[in-house]
């Protein structure tokens, strides 16, 4: 408390770039907003939570469609959320990330409910895919191993059981060794079991079977593991914590064992929706959801052979307020963990390790030299990197024509952290590493709107030239400069023998570059660099 | 434990005893004349409060055929057969009193005249004036039991007036109602010498009553008075508008039924007859009073200018040395927490925080709860200027304050013109906490200032009631402050909150679990003590679970200035709780809460009284105050209210209250008087350390 005071009393000269941002969660049961103020170091501070029950996961579950009069509560609530941010002076929409997860991605009329929300609010509401929503929720978990950094020792899984989907994630020694969405909800199991209608004695057993089955499709998933320590980030989970321990809303990490855990659901579980909300004074809408939560813990637990249980106070929304943090730019650790999985994606497919990794980081270096005169978007640069790992993985089906093996490979593979447009992106980007250029004509590509396709015609521009400077596989060149001039990208080796073969392939490669950014690729050897030199990347 | 009927003191009993308590300061002759008068006004207007409030509903109760005994095991006909007991005897001492003080003050020099023994200057006087300024505003309305009898106020004196038969024997005789205006004065001066001399309103227009209906003698005149039932639950689920329904709900008032009949003693037969048929009275509601009716009037002239020796000295709010320094609330609260003890410490920081919020442009929001402002009030005031600036500003307006309506509403109107966002109460409950955030952008980013007050936002009754106010920008704090006003706007369900918690959802739970800790602790070897400070206490749950407390041997010391249904010194039940009750000049109305939590005290502050509706149908904070300074403060004023020895009256197992008697050679602790001595030492102590600074002079609190 003090120490807050002090740091508060004393600011760093000259960093007031505090920034107040809020985040909206729109669930299955609930839209959720947390307003904080970041900091210029990227730290949080959460301000303010507001949690509004609403029935989206009850209508698309069971009849497939947002009802009219749950989109009407739904901007009802977004309005009141928004008169608590203008009393913080949050008036522009541009400073909201609202994001929105099963319940309303699965919804028939998704676009129409998006739509609705824009005209009466102006909220833009990104309705995230399953990649996207278990990379979000990795970006909370990461909060977890920044309170208890001695868990980057240790066999970690992470379970979110929401109401549409569970989010799981292995994290061993501090490396993501397995991520996936599996559609294992709380709310989901109510409304497609029905088990609102069927007597009590029942619904335990086909809650039972339900998680179980999908439990044996995750234990079949993720790679084999002896007793992980399970790391419970959901609502139920918190609340479980809140009445196991008085004291945790003090601390941020419970700790508990199995059978602690197991003993206080056990009490939960068979307890209908009304004695819930009247022994523990929760909404009805926490109530119904809390038992197959709870439930799904412990099968999982049960399992994976888990025998400790860290409940956070980690939400969703603090993978959100990250995300804002970094100005929605990956982080260096974020990005380092999607390059090991690509590598491990590139490795299934026997690719040529060296080679990749030099096309990565040559194209890394080239997108660097190139983002502040061209404006691009530096999202894209990991995209680029992941598309020079895999660009060969097309080789393991055949040689022939391995740039379209290596699309499709790429499309139909999920990369831990990308979403599936993002590596949509990342298959074309690797598409038109050689052989034909981006056209309309390529169904994929006519696919992508403008700005998507512009980033791929200049994503893949630096991919081949990238690739033409490794013509041999030898990596020959190392430790190039880059400088862009008027009208030239000059790339400068020292001391290299032979350039020759280099030469070639950037003619046959380079005209694509040419064309996106108007510059010849000219490749020198020595210390002579271009005249008119206007960026050294 | 079951719910023994000796279990608990009935609530209605209880309050009574309270009121008789007040009336004992009235007979109090160590106090000022004019002090004793207040005392004595403010027992009437307790009095016709419990009538409208309290006996309608009972009897209501009664009349639906309910005989389930409460608590106390009292059936609601039982009871009301005791309440009339104990109020006869209660309006004869009332009487007695103001007999016997308007002696003494006739003495002093404030004499009341009788309008028969005026001499003949005066009576021109008074006739003059009735001609001129009272009989036009007076509005006669023949009655008479065959014809609709006019809709009377309640609590207003009226006269009822009838005039002889006309000349043809079968005529019956006429009568009139006069209600005596609101805009007159009930006690009108009269021109004199040295002193003070006046007369009463009724009998003025009684004297000249003849000059209602010029032509027509008038057989009897007779003062009376009627107290309408006024506890009407508004039907929240049926009307849409809050708004619109507290309008009609004061007009409802005015028409519901009497609950009780005041008339002057000398009343007819005749006339006692037909205002018992036109306001359907049954006889056990009639109250025949020997001397004046509506003692609550006598409270204006306990004001009255002059007279200061028949009044008590002033203790002066004092300024609180931390806040006295130049710079800004902000500042001073960005420092370090703040305690207010008011009245002792002077409202002015609570007005200035808001009055500041206003107009500093670093400001973003202000949201704040209304209960009970003043006319005129400044906070409301700020809060309109705030708004003109594009301020945020969220007033919950609390309507269903009782009898405070009318000025909530408008105010709640004028703040919604000036742009602030106005929210009429939550259905269903009534929004009793007292909160006040202000959101600042500062250089290290936005902080929030919160005020939490067990008093109503009102400068006028905060230098009458003792309360406690506590100002903080703890991140935890602020971030519940901000929680608990989403909840109550409902932006946003509630969260669990981090350091408060809020009736009607876990107050009372946590205040059980609280105690039970206390029990457990003492059960565990440990020494427990609770103190408790509170203006009622009547919720069962709680009161068992004090019991409990006391039969593990907990220390249990409560001070309950008003009602206390907890019967206290019972063997094998209660022995180890003692209560006390203290009432002195000004209205105790803080509540502090202690708990020894096995050495680690444990603090709070609350809106709530430990009552049902309280803890059940209102919305209330408990605040723990956590910052050491603030909280040894609490701690010490709650070791001052147990040690009173002047104005505390110990609660017996019976239900009565005694004095509790200075011991013989300690020293007299009045608590009222020392808070009030210590505060000025404190900011005089201020004032000289201030070295080079002016010292100004500070009016002294003299022992009252």
């Amino acid at each position: 408390m003090t120490e807050e005071r002090s740091s508060a009393e004393s600011p760093v000269p000259g960093e007031d770039k505090k920034r107040l941002a809020a985040v909206i969660d729109m669930g299955a049961t609930a839209i959720r907003m947390d307003i904080a103020e970041i900091e210029s170091g990227g730290g949080v501070r959460r301000l303010e939570s507001l949690r509004k029950s609403v029935p989206l996961g009850k209508d698309t579950f069971s009849t497939g469609r947002i009802t009219q009069e749950t989109i009407g509560q739904c901007i009802a609530v977004l309005k009141g959320f928004q008169s608590v941010m203008s009393e913080y002076g949050i008036t522009d929409p541009g400073r909201v990330l609202a994001v929105a997860t099963s319940a309303v991605r699965e919804a028939a009329n998704a676009e129409s409910f998006r739509d609705r929300v824009y005209v009466a609010t102006g909220i833009n509401l990104k309705v995230v895919d399953e990649a996207e929503q278990n990379r979000l929720t990795f970006r909370a978990a990461q909060e977890v191993f920044a309170i208890k950094p001695d868990l980057a020792q240790a066999d970690v899984l992470f379970a979110e059981v929401g109401g549409g989907s569970t989010e799981l994630f292995l994290v061993r020694q501090g490396q993501v060794g397995f991520s996936n969405s599996y559609e294992l909800g709380t709310l989901r199991m109510r409304e497609t079991l029905q088990t609102y209608l069927t007597p009590t004695e029942r619904v335990r057993r086909i809650l039972g079977q339900h998680i179980g089955r999908a439990a044996e499709t995750m234990k079949r998933d993720v790679p084999p593991v002896p007793s992980p320590v399970l790391v419970a980030m959901s609502g139920d989970a918190q609340f479980a914590a809140s009445k196991i321990s008085p004291s945790w809303p003090d601390e941020s990490l419970l700790t508990l064992d199995f059978k602690t855990f197991s003993g206080f659901a056990d009490k939960v579980i068979p307890l209908s929706a009304e004695k819930l909300v009247a022994r523990y004074k929760v909404s009805y809408e926490e109530a119904e959801t809390l038992g197959p939560g709870l439930f799904a813990y412990i099968i999982l637990c049960r399992t994976f052979k888990v025998e400790t249980i860290l409940i956070p106070k980690t939400t969703f929304r603090d993978g959100l307020l990250r995300e804002v943090a970094s100005e929605r730019s990956w982080s260096d650790a974020f990005a380092e963990e999607v390059v090991r999985q690509a590598l491990a994606l590139g490795r299934k497919y026997a690719i040529d390790e060296k080679h990749a990794r030099f096309v990565s980081d040559m194209s890394g270096h080239i997108f660097r030299a190139l983002r502040n005169e061209f404006h691009l978007d530096p999202r894209h640069e990991l995209l680029l990197r992941v598309a020079g790992l895999l660009h060969e993985v097309g080789g393991f089906i055949s040689n022939r024509s391995h740039h379209r093996h290596s699309m499709y490979l790429i499309q139909n593979s999920s990369i831990f952290g990308l979403s599936r447009e993002d590596v949509a992106l990342v298959a074309l980007v690797a598409r038109y590493h050689r052989r034909a250029l981006p056209a309309l004509s390529q169904p994929e590509y006519a696919a992508l709107d403008r700005d998507r396709r512009i980033a791929v015609s200049k994503n893949a521009a630096i991919l081949r030239v990238a690739d033409a400077l490794d013509r041999n596989h030898l990596q020959q060149i190392s430790g190039p400069t880059i400088a862009v001039t008027k009208d030239e990208l000059v790339i400068t080796v020292e001391g290299a023998e032979d350039l020759t073969l280099e030469r070639l392939a950037l003619k046959e490669k380079g005209p694509l570059f040419e064309d996106v950014y108007g510059l010849k690729v000219v490749l020198r050897e020595g210390g002579a660099t271009g005249d008119g030199k206007r960026h050294a990347g | 434990m079951p719910a023994d009927p000796t279990s608990f003191l009935n609530r209605e009993l209880s309050w009574l005893a309270f009121n008789r308590r007040v009336l004992e300061e009235a007979l109090d002759s160590g106090l000022p004349l004019l002090e004793r008068l207040k005392f004595l006004a403010i027992t009437g207007s307790n009095l016709d409060e419990f009538f409208m409030v309290r006996v309608g509903g009972l009897q209501q109760i009664a009349a639906q055929g309910r005989n389930k005994p409460d608590l106390g095991g009292f059936t609601p006909a039982a009871l009301i057969k005791e309440i009339g007991h104990l109020t006869r005897q209660m309006v004869e001492d009332q009487q007695a009193c103001l007999k016997d003080l308007e002696g003494r003050l006739a003495a002093a020099g404030i004499r009341r005249v009788k309008a028969g023994d005026l001499s003949p200057k005066e009576e021109a006087f008074v006739e003059r004036l009735f001609s001129n300024e009272i009989l036009p505003v007076l509005t006669p309305i023949a009655v008479s039991a065959d014809r609709p009898f006019p809709v009377l106020a309640g609590l207003r004196v009226n006269l009822l007036v009838r005039f002889l038969p006309g000349a043809g024997a079968k005529e019956e005789s006429r009568s009139a109602v006069v209600t005596l205006p609101k805009g007159l004065a009930r006690f009108i001066t009269l021109p004199a010498e040295d002193g003070y001399q006046f007369v009463l309103l009724e009998e003025v227009v009684a004297r000249f009553a003849g000059l209602l209906a010029p032509g027509e003698a008038v057989l009897e005149t007779v003062p009376f008075r009627v107290i309408r039932n006024a506890d009407m639950a508004v039907g929240e689920d049926q009307a849409a508008d809050l708004l619109a329904e507290m309008k009609e709900i004061l007009v409802e008032r005015k028409q519901s039924a009497c609950v009780r009949l005041e008339v002057a003693e000398n009343v007819s037969a005749a006339a006692l007859g037909l205002l018992r048929d036109v306001l359907e009275a049954p006889a056990d509601r009639v109250a025949r009073l020997s001397g004046p009716l509506d003692l609550a009037a006598y409270a204006r002239m306990a004001a009255m200018p002059g007279f200061e020796a028949l009044k008590i000295e002033p203790w002066p709010p004092q300024p609180l040395p931390e806040l006295e320094a130049r710079g800004s609330i902000f500042e001073a609260v960005g420092r370090k927490d703040v305690l207010l003890f008011h009245p002792y410490d002077s409202f002015d920081p609570v007005e200035r925080l808001v009055e500041e919020a206003a107009e500093d442009p670093d400001v973003l929001a202000i949201k704040q709860i209304l209960y009970r402002t003043s006319e005129d009030s400044p906070i409301v005031a700020s809060l309109i200027r705030a708004a003109e600036k594009e301020k945020h500003v969220t007033a919950l307006v609390e309507l269903k304050a009782r009898f405070d309506e009318a000025r909530n509403i408008e105010g709640a109107l004028e703040l919604e013109r000036a742009g602030a966002q106005v929210i009429y109460g939550i259905r269903g409950l009534k929004t009793h906490a007292k909160v006040c955030i202000v959101v600042r952008r500062e250089p290290a980013g936005v902080r929030r200032y919160v005020h939490f007050g067990t008093g109503n936002y009102n400068e006028r009754t905060a230098r009458l009631y003792s309360d406690v106010g506590y100002m903080t920008c703890r991140e935890d704090y602020a971030a519940d402050a901000a929680a608990f006003f989403n909840a109550i706007t409902g932006l946003s369900q509630s969260l669990p909150y981090r350091k408060i918690e809020s009736a009607p959802a876990g107050l009372k739970a946590r205040l059980l679990e609280l105690i039970e800790n206390e029990t457990e602790r003492q059960k565990q070897g440990q020494k427990g003590l609770i103190r408790v400070k509170v203006n009622s206490l009547s919720e069962p749950d709680i009161i068992q679970a004090l019991y409990r407390a006391s039969q593990a041997g907990v220390e249990v010391l409560l001070n309950v200035r008003g009602i206390c249904c907890l019967r206290p010194g019972v063997e094998g039940m209660s022995e180890n709780i003692s209560v006390v009750s203290i009432v002195d000049r000004y209205l105790e109305h803080s509540r502090i809460l202690h708990f020894r939590n096995g050495g680690e005290d444990r603090v709070f502050i609350s809106s709530a009284d430990w009552m049902p509706r309280n803890l059940e149908r209102r919305v209330e904070l408990l605040v723990p105050v956590e910052d050491e300074a603030c909280r040894k403060r609490l701690t010490a004023i709650l070791d001052v209210f147990f040690q009173d020895n002047v104005k505390a009256r110990r609660l017996q197992p019976d239900g009565s209250y005694v004095k509790v008697e200075t011991p013989a050679r300690k020293k007299a602790v009045r608590s009222q008087e020392f808070f009030a001595l210590r505060s000025y030492a404190a900011a005089r102590r201020a004032d000289e350390d201030r070295a080079g600074d002016l010292v100004p002079v500070r009016p002294s609190p003299k022992k009252g």
